[in-house]
């Protein structure tokens, strides 16, 4: 590639757009060209095999015919007119994995009569012309298989699609599409916007205008005249085709645009020779630069309003009232250059609003993200679960309902369904929803045309919503009409049925109104709620039959049967009182200055925060208790003074000594209940063990002096303290920004315990990465709802390139070009370092903020690189699962636990713990076993622990049973703690592990360093590690359970 | 504190080099990134293969001991043995796609509605092996025939399981040491306060006593070797502690940042601006073979598919 010497002098951007045009664009190579035109020619030679005359009834395809209502469709066969290769690949603008050649076949005049416009004759011909071509090509080896599609997703509009036998490796699911046209078979003024030409289609005996119906044939009779006009105009010069492509490229990335009743591949191309026609765009500009100008145009130009037209070729354009007759008959106007029929017919107002909104936030992402946008625009996925905070799945199988008056009249039932769906959600969640988007595909992969339009209800509908505010979405009370604006009042009435309840309120107003009744930490459910009663209410259809993404991955953060965050307020409140005794304490030397709390729980991040115990109060009831309460870490920081010692172990010393006249001082003056060691102390109140920790300021100093040498980066305690204080703070106040940030976080958090990520991603990182969700959502909104938020969080880690950038969390947006560039040269520097060994990259996972903009404080040594691979990839593989889940039907609510169920076989050996022996297993999601491998070892349970008190140690003064309440004991920390201390065992085994309850522990063969050439024999090694793992097993007596041997350490070769 | 600003100093050239030298080396660290990576694979694709051979072993060996008496739900675990072996043969890469099948697979049979049973009573025991053990609890005597016999059931190889006792009756090891060791970690208020006290008496004699020799030794000889301390100036007294100069390290460093404003500015020559924009052009230069470097890296990648 010469690639060096002629791009040298290039913009790093364009760089990358041809890069990308290489990638997707489907270039003619002799081999494709030969493909195509083999295929082409097979296919007309099938065709013209067919003999003259051939006589047609509508026993071809008589589901069809009686679908579409039409009658008198006997013709006799004809050979097409013309065949003519249109579409993308005329214009060379084919965009990969999409690869297919459009044919258009001429319906001939013969077959059809003056006024088979009417009554869907035209629809029904065009099927059985197409079933008669079908037929002989089926019958001719050239093909593999001829299969039904639609064309934009109309289902009385047909075309087939045909595969050759011949593959090609170049073109994998090579396809032609065989479209039929129908130029000048009817006279263009009968199909005039405002007549009937659908008798059945009236009101009251009426006939109603069929505009609709009318474009539909239209299309087709201008199909190759605006083909033609199009390849002239995008043939111009090249520029104009390489920005169709990343167009195609932009658009399809987003599902919600791209879809029947949006944007189309061949409507860019008509918008895209308009905008050349007007002579926004010349030939002076680059491709990404017309990208740009189309963008624009779509989000910003006042011509929508009144419609696109071509100006017109010397004879007179179209008249000011054919315009507003196009104006009032469809929400978009995109007339065709001939200016006969609108090309955006199928466009709805919600499609182009959802359209408009998509091209702004995509020319906000090329102003405001790194890159020009580049990967935002055409790399991330924008589909329907990501982008919507809710999803919604209607599954309307076999529903009469939906074609009660006909399959199709003007429009299709269908789309009426769509609009119906629409305008009840609507209706229903008020201000609640910024965008409601519904669409319904109805064209199953294969389809019987023979059998009618019946079973085109298979996929279920889809429904997307944006959320306005969480404010409005947690409001309970929705306001309606005043009671006495009587008319308005009964439509609410009918609307809501005995919903509506008659209210007072506080500002004297009587009104009608809806009450959502729901606690604190369900709030998120009122608008399933809300939807369910709605559809319910409205819509024929059973309540199992409405699949809502809302609650699915509730199931993780509960604990029993309840989620702990509901305590979170009298957790706040006895801190708050703690705080205030803390303040008040004057026997000891030095004043408490201030008090901060550290845990995630005080800022609602904490996956499990802890639970008031009834024995770390003053009074206690009797009941099962839990042994264990965890604590909560507060710094304190006290006044300053120059008495302290200087050494290290001096300081800690003093500190254990203050904190133990702290607690001291507290049992006096208030009664409460301290327990301390010689690091730490942990007060009782209210149910709640604090842990106080000493911030000495000193300390942090002198840490700064010994981290000077930058090898070492070890920070004192003191340090620790400070970090943890700042993130706290910083994180707190982002969760006040934004409420869903808590539940996102713990959902993540969840999420990596549960694949025994505990050991490799610190809560805090898990922090960070989704707060930079919240603070950097572009290109979506900021999520809204947990599973929306999760599944971005998942994508993130899945797609992020942590090999090349740094992911920068600037909290309160108010890091200058300064604090960028700093970042951006300790990131370099921290790959440069690493730069030799690319398995050793330190920090893997480079985050920084605002106080740690090097990021030394949580992904310093973990993950590190292998960690983060494994990471990365459990991450795609759960980010595609729940994508899947969103979109498609799995009615066993067993596919959603599969996100957080870990495959034990990709470890190398497993420990099963005793589940009895788990501080808290009630938090066990699954229970593991292993049937695989080869079983170890097996310890006999331990009776030294318990998760709960046992009557027995119930006895005693409240004293002594005080004293057997364990605070913040953790057997597995303990367990992983003495294997990692264990040196002959810690460079041999790496353990994956689930801190948050998990009875499995993963373990891995650390690689053998390549010192150890020699090849041992493979058995001898085997038992060498099984020695290992039974000494594992000694290590955890009482804890482990099981201890199972998969795989051998594999040799570094 | 000075030697190891010393250190630093010295270091600061040295990596200067380096950093030129590793600028010039990316390109051949991107192929031996490619070439680590290839060599990965085949390797862990003979891993696999050896350790099928391994695992089919232990289930052959399961299948003959087993009696009639479990022999349907053996044939079960067989074929999920053999399902699952498969999917070990795919590499890390796919792992979570092949977690969720390996979820399906342990639920079809009783794996759903055991997890709902647990989390209805999460605290009793589930399965039959959970049973035994409950026995066990309660008759620590009949323990050992108990065991025998589900082991027996099981099959011969488990005969090589290795048992491990509950840790019970020693402190070495395990959850009894860890539960004793919480314990003693906490004897008392009283007692903490004693131990503190006792060490910073300890402490603080034994700072005493190092005083003492120096001075005895600075008094011996008469000599003492006098250390030039560079730096910033100490704020507080080394031994007492006692703050000295008093001055707070924020104001120190405040200071020095209106210091450096008085210097005279970077741009103050011509030949200094001149290489400035030089040193500009060249920074941008090598930013865009960066790029480009980048780019290759990621079309290697298939970074630019958007599909």
């Amino acid at each position: 590639m010469d690639a060096d010497t002629t791009v040298t002098l290039t913009d790093p951007m364009d760089f990358k757009v041809e890069e990308l045009l290489k990638e997707v664009h489907f270039a003619r190579t002799p081999a494709i060209t030969k493909l195509v035109d083999d295929t082409v020619s097979a296919i007309r030679k099938s065709i013209s095999k067919i003999p003259d005359a051939f006589p047609v009834t509508a026993d071809l395809a008589p589901g069809f015919v009686r679908d579409i209502g039409a009658d008198k469709v006997e013709f006799k066969f004809n050979k097409p007119k013309t065949f003519k290769i249109g579409g993308s690949y005329s214009i060379n603008c084919v965009v990969k994995p999409a690869v297919n050649v459009d044919l258009f076949v001429g319906l001939p005049k013969e077959c059809f009569h003056e006024k088979d416009y009417l009554n869907h004759r035209y629809h029904a011909k065009r099927c059985l012309y197409l079933c008669v071509i079908k037929k002989h090509l089926k019958s001719s080896p050239s093909f593999d298989k001829v299969e039904w599609s639609a064309m934009q997703n109309e289902a009385r509009k047909p075309v087939l699609v045909v595969y050759p036998a011949v593959k090609s490796v170049e073109a994998p699911g090579f396809f032609v599409r065989i479209i039929p046209t129908a130029a000048s078979l009817f006279n263009i003024a009968k199909l005039n916007l405002k007549r009937n030409n659908v008798r059945a289609f009236n009101q009251d005996g009426i006939p109603r205008a069929t505009p609709k119906y009318n474009s539909s044939i239209l299309e087709d009779m201008f199909l190759e005249d605006n083909a033609e006009y199009v390849e002239k105009t995008i043939s111009r010069w090249k520029e104009l085709g390489e920005a169709l492509i990343l167009l195609k490229v932009w658009a399809r990335q987003r599902s919600s645009i791209y879809v029947h009743d949006c944007l189309n591949g061949y409507l860019i191309s008509i918008l895209l020779s308009y905008l050349v026609s007007l002579d926004k765009i010349n030939n002076s500009m680059k491709a990404l630069q017309i990208l740009r100008v189309v963008l624009d145009f779509i989000a910003t130009s006042k011509l929508w309003n009144r419609g696109l037209y071509f100006p017109p070729k010397g004879q007179i354009g179209v008249s000011k009232e054919e315009k507003l007759q196009y104006k009032e008959a469809f929400p978009v106007v995109i007339c065709d250059p001939s200016a006969q029929v609108n090309l955006a017919f199928r466009m709805t107002s919600v499609g182009f609003c959802e359209l408009q909104d998509e091209a702004a936030s995509t020319l906000q992402c090329m102003d405001k993200c790194g890159d020009g946008g580049f990967e935002e625009t055409f790399f991330t996925k924008i589909d329907f679960p990501a982008k919507y905070d809710y999803c919604v799945r209607l599954n309307l199988r076999g529903h009469t309902e939906v074609h009660a008056l006909g399959f199709c009249l003007d429009d299709e039932c269908w789309r009426l369904y769509e609009q119906k769906v629409h305008s009840l959600l609507n209706q229903g969640l008020v201000d609640r929803a910024k965008s409601i988007r519904v669409t319904w595909r109805n064209s199953p992969s294969e389809w019987n045309i023979e059998n009618g339009l019946a079973v085109l209800d298979r996929e279920p509908l889809l429904v997307g919503i944006s959320v306005s505010s969480l404010e409005k979405l947690f409001r309970i009370v929705d306001i309606g009409p005043n009671a006495e604006n009587k008319e308005e009042a009964l439509r609410f009435r009918k609307f809501w049925g005995e919903k509506a309840e008659l209210r007072r309120f506080k500002d004297g107003t009587i009104a009608e109104s809806t009450v959502w009744e729901s606690e604190q930490w369900t709030r998120h459910l009122i608008l399933k709620g809300i939807i369910e009663y709605v559809l319910l209410r409205h819509l024929s259809i059973s309540k199992e039959n409405v699949v809502q993404i809302v609650d699915q991955l509730d199931f993780s953060l509960l604990h029993g049967a309840k989620d702990l965050v509901s305590f979170s307020a009298s957790l706040l409140e006895a801190f708050e009182v703690l705080s205030k005794r803390l303040h008040l304490i004057e026997d000891i030397p030095l004043k408490i200055s201030s008090v901060q709390p550290l845990d995630s729980a005080f800022r609602f991040t904490s996956v499990f925060p802890p639970e008031p115990h009834p024995l770390a109060n003053e009074r206690h009831t009797v009941s099962r208790l839990h042994k264990l309460t965890p604590s909560c870490i507060q710094p304190l920081e006290l006044e300053g003074s120059g008495n302290w010692p200087m050494d290290h172990v001096a300081i800690e010393k003093t500190k254990s000594a203050f904190l133990i006249k702290i607690g001291e001082s507290l049992q006096n003056r208030w009664g409460m209940t301290c327990s301390a060691t010689e690091d730490d102390a942990d007060i009782f109140m209210s149910g709640y063990a604090f842990r106080l920790k000493i911030l000495h300021e000193r300390g942090l100093s002198l840490v700064k002096s010994e981290n000077g040498n930058k090898a070492k980066r070890v920070y004192s305690t003191d340090k620790m303290l400070f970090i943890r204080g700042q993130h706290a703070s910083m994180i707190n106040g982002l969760q006040g920004r934004y409420p869903v940030f808590g539940p996102v976080v713990r959902v993540a958090k969840r999420w990596a315990a549960s694949h025994l990520f505990s050991a490799c991603l610190v809560e805090e990182a898990v922090e960070l990465l989704v707060a930079y969700l919240f603070l950097k959502p572009l290109p979506f909104n900021v999520p809204c709802s947990r599973v929306t938020g999760f599944l971005r969080f998942l994508r993130l880690l899945a797609e992020y390139d942590w090999t090349f950038s740094a992911l920068v969390v600037d909290i309160n947006n108010d890091f200058g070009p300064e604090d960028f560039k700093l970042i951006n040269d300790n990131f370099v520097s921290s790959r440069k370092a690493s730069e030799e060994n690319v398995q050793n990259v330190n920090p893997a996972l480079f985050l920084a903020t605002a106080y740690d903009k090097a990021s030394e404080a949580w992904t310093t040594c973990s993950p590190n690189f292998t960690e983060l691979k494994r990471l990365v990839a459990y991450a795609r593989s759960s980010a595609n699962l729940l994508t899947k889940l969103i979109l498609e039907d799995q009615t066993d609510s067993c596919r959603w636990e599969c996100l957080f169920r870990t495959p034990l076989n990709n470890y190398d050996a497993v420990v099963l713990l005793d589940r009895q022996r788990l501080p808290y297993p009630r938090r066990l999601l699954f229970p593991s076993e292993v049937n695989r491998g080869r079983h170890v070892a097996r310890v006999n349970a331990s009776k030294a622990f318990g998760p709960f008190l046992v009557p027995e140690e119930m006895k005693g003064s409240s004293e002594e049973v005080k004293n057997k309440m364990m605070v913040d004991f953790d057997p597995l920390r303990c367990f992983v703690g003495d294997v990692e201390a264990s040196k002959e065992y810690s460079k041999k085994l790496k353990l994956w592990y689930d801190s948050l309850g998990g009875d499995a522990i993963g373990l891995t063969w650390e690689r053998v360093g390549s010192k150890k050439r020699e090849r041992e024999e493979a058995p001898e090694e085997e038992t060498d590690s099984i020695d290992v793992l039974k000494a594992v097993g000694e290590l955890g007596k009482g804890f482990v359970r099981d201890i199972y041997f998969l795989k051998a350490p594999r040799l570094m070769s | 504190m000075g030697s190891a600003e010393k250190k630093q100093r010295k270091k600061k050239p040295n990596l200067k080099k380096r950093k030129n030298s590793q600028l010039s080396e990316t390109d051949e660290n991107l192929i031996t990134v490619k070439e680590d990576n290839e060599q990965n694979k085949p390797s862990g694709k003979k891993k696999i293969k050896r350790e099928k051979g391994n695992s089919f072993d232990v289930s052959d060996v399961q299948d003959n001991s087993n009696k009639a008496a479990k022999e349907k739900k053996r044939n079960k675990s067989k074929k999920k043995l053999r399902r699952e072996e498969k999917s070990n043969a795919t590499p890390i890469d796919e792992v979570g796609e092949h977690g969720a099948e390996d979820g399906d697979d342990a639920d079809n049979s009783n794996g759903a509605s055991q997890v709902k049973k647990e989390i209805e009573n999460p605290g009793r025991p589930v399965g039959k092996s959970k049973k035994a053990r409950k026995k066990k609890k309660k008759d620590r005597g009949s323990l050992m025939k108990d065991e025998e016999l589900e082991e027996n059931t099981r099959d011969a190889d488990e005969d090589d399981v290795y048992m491990i006792s509950s840790g019970d009756e020693d402190c070495s090891k395990g959850m009894k040491k860890w539960v004793t060791e919480y314990h003693q970690s906490r004897p008392g208020l009283k007692v903490l306060q004693q131990r503190i006290d006792e060490f910073i008496t300890a402490h603080e004699a034994k700072l005493e006593q190092e005083r003492k020799e120096r001075e005895a030794r600075a008094a011996e000889g008469g000599w003492t070797v006098v250390v030039h301390h560079k730096g910033r100036k100490k704020t507080t007294d080394a031994e007492s502690g006692i703050a000295v100069g008093s001055v707070a390290q924020a104001a120190v460093e405040d200071k020095m940042a209106k210091k450096k404003k008085k210097d005279v500015g970077l741009d103050f020559y011509r030949f200094q601006r001149r290489e400035a924009k030089r040193n500009e052009i060249m920074l941008l230069q090598s930013k865009f073979e960066q790029d480009r470097k980048r780019i290759q890296q990621l079309r290697a990648a298939r970074k630019f598919k958007p599909y």
